[in-house]
């Protein structure tokens, strides 16, 4: 471990590892432009109602559960922990179980701490074009803006406000390389699952857990 | 009279020839560079290597500004695509950087070679199962897109590893991705250009290129460029000596003229008086090119100011004129008196042949070669263009009396003497000059720039490194890993903020094969692997990749240097591990450093001979302190040459104590006079103390000259007076240069000439009084 003699180096180096890697032939996002792909025979039911109504019914906190299906596992990973809205751009995910983690996305800023490690560290979304969409797309749907969401997306809602899916597709090619597609399902304001799945085929499911105490 | 045409005709061939040398074949340098010494110590080498070629002076740092940071950060990545469009650069980070593809590769491929974490114990069971473990935790994290990739191949994170090794330590603030400045207002570039820092003509284009390219970027918005670096200074610095070169030789010129003309009301003088010294420019320039190969601006510049000096020759003749004599007549009889002043004058230059400063040097053959073909002109060529009974009109007729006045306060001089001495002593302005920046003449404004984004972005200050030095390229590298942790300690203790080492880049060929042979045997990593993923939910023969890959990696050739050529970090590697005259040089800069007393004592006693601590700035001003003793010692021989010359040429000793002994008050004069106007004395004000002393010879040598008559001993103290002037007022002019050389040089000589003038004048033997 010559070289990485220190906690505060590890740290930092670590955040120049990802830096690094990420940055490798990365663009920056350009935002492209939204083209409507709304059912037309529901002309009431759209992305602005539906996220009307989310922000509406938000909790500031609500329970989840993860799962995560890799080609390089087999089994699914598992975890659960809380998510916290504090309007109008943070949002925290907490992870309780199996281990204790914590990420913070706050603006542009992304902090990840793992107690267990004794590790803090903070990325800039900026820099991480990868995580960037993932983290807004979560981001922009559970704080419910409609706007931002379809600069970065297609956007297809379908079905219901009783039980409805809201399907989102990166427009930037560098997002796309790293993120197939988003795919919320919900009822009226409230989300209930969402599913991320990658160009490699692996996926993460959430189940947002309403009723749960927090 | 045909004789007269004649030569006449033949030397206006001769002008035309120079002239027509002159514009075809002289090339006019202004970067500094090139008036550089070659040094005598290693470390001085080094310092002048960094200088002219080193990565330090390639740096080219940009702020934009103007802006709120969405917009700074936008405009920021904008421009760093297209700098890097314009194939400018080496690089261009603003935080969004990436590794290159191509070192990406290699590093990649050799990984198990180049990573700092490989060890023996690296691909035990239990270090595996670690890892293997913190992979799990990363695909669960955010960061799972980031790790997924190279998971199969490089499960422990070797490349990472090395990628965290190669990334600077410290990165300055960021938004969205780009650099700031800690309080958001500035966007921050790094850039290297491929041209040298001292290439002022390249490095003036590529900053157009930046500007132009910006301005079509920004449009209207109210966005700002700043830049700064060496480059950027090397284009100011030229810009400067251009523009004052030019108006500094026209401004002199302009007012020789003016007082020449005020002083006979002749135009026919002022013309006649060109001659020689055009005469004179054109042989020194020539003369330098064809010595150099390039004549210096500054050394245009301050050389036709010098040369004014070659005006005193024609004056001399003028005043000596009388409507009886011929102006042959009239120079073959002050030729002796003048040949002496000519030769000593010239051994006064040519002592600044002797400095070894390339910068002094070109003045020096400048001047000498300049003089003598002045004097030659003077002596037998004017006199022929000299209209049969021509007299100049001497403009002021009251100052015989004046004159006569002056030299009653004889006593004056050793008072003068005593005053300056004992100023001198008490001064609190250093007698000597030792700090080099005090001679850069780059403005303050553009130095504190240049030291807050230095702050900003955590670049080196170019000031302190370690110099690791070995025959070869190995045993660099071998004794900079030997010191690696000592300087890791360096940083954590504070001693210094950061630094930089070839050891982070590339490994010494013993390492690596040190680390080849930790590498476990394929089957006992297939082993290790099947123990360490038991239990956990990778799927099967997942890891055969990384199996592969190490077993490959244990007959690997090392990485070597040349892999990366062309690559961004091979210039890294380039910049920070080179030969020199056979040497191998691996060179640590060192960022903030607290204390270098301390840190020099803790480099000592690390024991290790190959590796020590330069203090560039130190080592600079010992160059210059170096030169400007030897410079010294040079003036100090030059003026005993001159006294032994005119001991024998008046075969007199003890006529040369009335001539040297007011020159010698007016030295000591001169220089509390420079002193008590707050500047200590640099190589420069030195050199020029044998142009005053050749100047003062001049003056006491026609002052001490034997007259017939009152009144040509009046015309001979008039001409004295314009030469003088004409003098001061050239030097003057210099003196006002914002170029720190050319002031100093402007300054001595001008203080020095009017204090000659003055006790030469007033110590000068009596003659026509004790005879009238």
């Amino acid at each position: 471990m010559k070289g990485l003699p220190d906690p505060g180096r590890r740290r930092m180096t670590y955040l120049n590892q990802l830096r690094q890697l990420c940055a490798l032939g990365c663009l920056m996002i350009t935002f492209g432009s939204f083209s409507p792909t709304l059912d037309a025979s529901d002309a009431d039911w759209t992305v602005e109602r539906l996220m009307a109504l989310v922000r509406e019914q938000r909790k500031p906190s609500v329970g989840f559960e993860e799962a995560i299906y890799s080609s390089v596992l087999t089994e699914p990973l598992k975890a659960r922990g809380v998510l916290r809205f504090t309007p109008p751009t943070t949002l925290e995910k907490l992870v309780t179980d199996p281990v204790q983690e914590r990420y913070v996305i706050q603006g542009d800023r992304v902090t990840i701490e793992n107690p267990r490690k004794g590790v803090t560290r903070t990325l800039s979304l900026g820099a991480y074009p990868a995580l960037r969409s993932f983290v807004e797309a979560f981001r922009m749907s559970l704080m419910g803006e409609a706007a931002q969401l379809k600069q970065l997306y297609e956007v297809t809602l379908e079905g219901t406000p009783a039980k409805w899916t809201l399907l989102l597709r990166p427009l930037d090619l560098e997002a796309k390389s790293v993120l197939d597609y988003l795919l919320f399902t919900g009822s009226d304001g409230r989300i209930s699952t969402i599913a991320v799945r990658s160009p490699d085929g692996d996926r993460t499911v959430t189940t947002l857990l309403w009723g749960a105490r927090q | 009279m045909r004789q007269r045409y004649g030569v006449g005709a033949l030397w206006l061939l001769a002008m035309l020839l120079g002239l027509w040398l002159v514009v075809t074949k002289v090339v006019v340098h202004s970067e500094l560079g090139d008036l550089l010494p070659d040094g005598t110590t290693a470390p001085q080498r080094l310092l002048l290597t960094q200088l002219r070629s080193g990565q330090a002076g390639r740096m080219l740092l940009l702020a934009i500004e103007g802006g709120n940071p969405d917009e700074l950060a936008d405009t920021s990545n904008a421009l760093r695509e297209r700098l890097q469009a314009t194939g400018h650069f080496v690089f261009i980070a603003n935080g969004n950087q990436a590794v290159e593809r191509r070192d990406w590769d290699i590093l990649f491929r050799w990984r198990y070679l180049l990573s700092p974490q490989v060890g023996p114990e690296s691909f035990s069971s239990q270090s595996l199962r670690h890892t293997l473990e913190q992979r799990l935790d990363d695909l669960r994290s955010p960061l799972a897109p980031v790790i997924k990739p190279t998971l199969r191949e490089d499960p422990t994170g070797e490349a990472l590893a090395i990628l965290a090794a190669v990334s600077p330590a410290e990165t300055p603030a960021s938004h969205r991705g780009a650099w700031m400045s800690r309080d958001r207002s500035r966007a921050l570039l790094v850039a290297e250009t491929l041209a040298t820092g001292f290439d002022a003509d390249a490095q003036a284009q590529v900053l157009q290129h930046v500007r132009a390219l910006f301005a079509s970027l920004v449009g209207a918005s109210p966005f700002r460029l700043h830049m700064s670096g060496p480059g950027v200074f090397a284009v100011e610095i030229k810009r400067t000596i251009e523009m004052e070169a030019w108006w500094l030789s026209m401004a002199a010129a302009t007012l020789v003229l003016v007082f020449l003309y005020a002083s006979y009301r002749s135009v026919t003088l002022v013309l006649l008086s060109a001659i020689p010294l055009t005469s004179g420019i054109l042989a020194g320039m020539l003369a330098v090119q064809g010595w150099f190969g390039f004549i210096h601006g500054i050394t245009l510049g301050f050389g036709i100011a010098l040369l004014g000096v070659v005006d005193d020759y024609p004056i001399h003749l003028f005043s000596h004129l009388t409507a009886r004599g011929s102006a042959g007549e009239v120079i073959r009889a002050i030729w002796p008196t003048m040949r002496l002043g000519v030769l000593t004058t010239t051994i006064g230059f040519a002592s600044l042949l002797l400095s070894g400063f390339p910068a002094l040097a070109q003045l020096g053959v400048f001047a000498v070669v300049g003089l003598l073909t002045g004097a030659a002109v003077t002596r037998w060529i004017l006199p022929l263009f000299v209209p049969d009974g021509f007299v100049p009109r001497h403009a002021w007729a009251g100052y015989a009396s004046t004159l006569q006045r002056v030299s009653r306060m004889k006593p004056l001089v050793p008072v003068a003497v005593l005053l300056a001495s004992s100023a001198l002593l008490w001064s609190h302005t250093p007698i000597w000059q030792t700090d080099l920046a005090d001679l850069s003449p780059v403005p303050e404004r553009q130095k504190q720039l240049d030291h807050e984004l230095r702050q900003e972005l955590s670049a080196p200050d170019v000031r302190d490194l370690l110099m690791i030095e070995g025959p070869a390229e190995e045993a660099v590298l071998q004794a900079g890993e030997t010191v690696m942790p000592e300087i890791e300690q360096l940083r954590r203790d504070g001693v210094i903020a950061g630094y930089d080492l070839i050891s982070r880049y590339l490994p010494s060929h013993r390492l690596q094969q040190q680390r080849q042979q930790s590498l476990p045997e394929s089957h006992v990593l297939e082993r290790n692997v099947e123990t360490a993923v038991k239990g956990l939910p990778f799927t099967a023969g997942l890891f055969t990749p990384f199996i592969d890959a190490v077993d490959g990696a244990r007959s690997q050739s090392p990485a070597g240097r040349t892999l990366f050529e062309g690559t961004a970090l091979g210039m890294k590697m380039a910049s920070l591990l080179f030969e020199q005259q056979g040497q191998w040089i691996g060179v640590v800069p060192l960022r903030a450093v607290e204390d270098r007393q301390r840190l020099k004592q803790i480099v000592t006693g690390w024991n290790v001979p190959q590796v020590g601590y330069v203090d560039l700035k130190e080592e600079s001003n010992r160059l210059m302190t170096d030169y400007r003793d030897r410079t010294f010692s040079v003036v100090l021989w030059g003026g005993l040459a001159i006294a032994v010359i005119l001991a024998i040429a008046l075969k007199s000793f003890k006529l040369v104590g009335p001539v040297f002994l007011p020159i010698l008050s007016a030295l000591i004069v001169m220089v509390a006079l420079v002193n008590a106007s707050g500047e200590s004395l640099s190589l420069f004000h030195v050199a020029t103390f044998l142009l005053v002393i050749g100047l003062g010879l001049d003056y006491a040598l026609f002052f001490n000259r034997s007259e017939g008559t009152a009144e040509e001993r009046a015309h001979t103290v008039y001409g004295l007076f314009v030469c003088a002037t004409t003098t001061i007022l050239v030097f003057g002019v210099l003196a006002t240069s914002t170029i720190p050389v050319l002031h100093a040089i402007g300054l001595t000589a001008s203080v020095g000439s009017f204090c000659c003038l003055l006790f030469t004048g007033l110590m000068a033997k009596d003659k026509v009084h004790a005879s009238g």
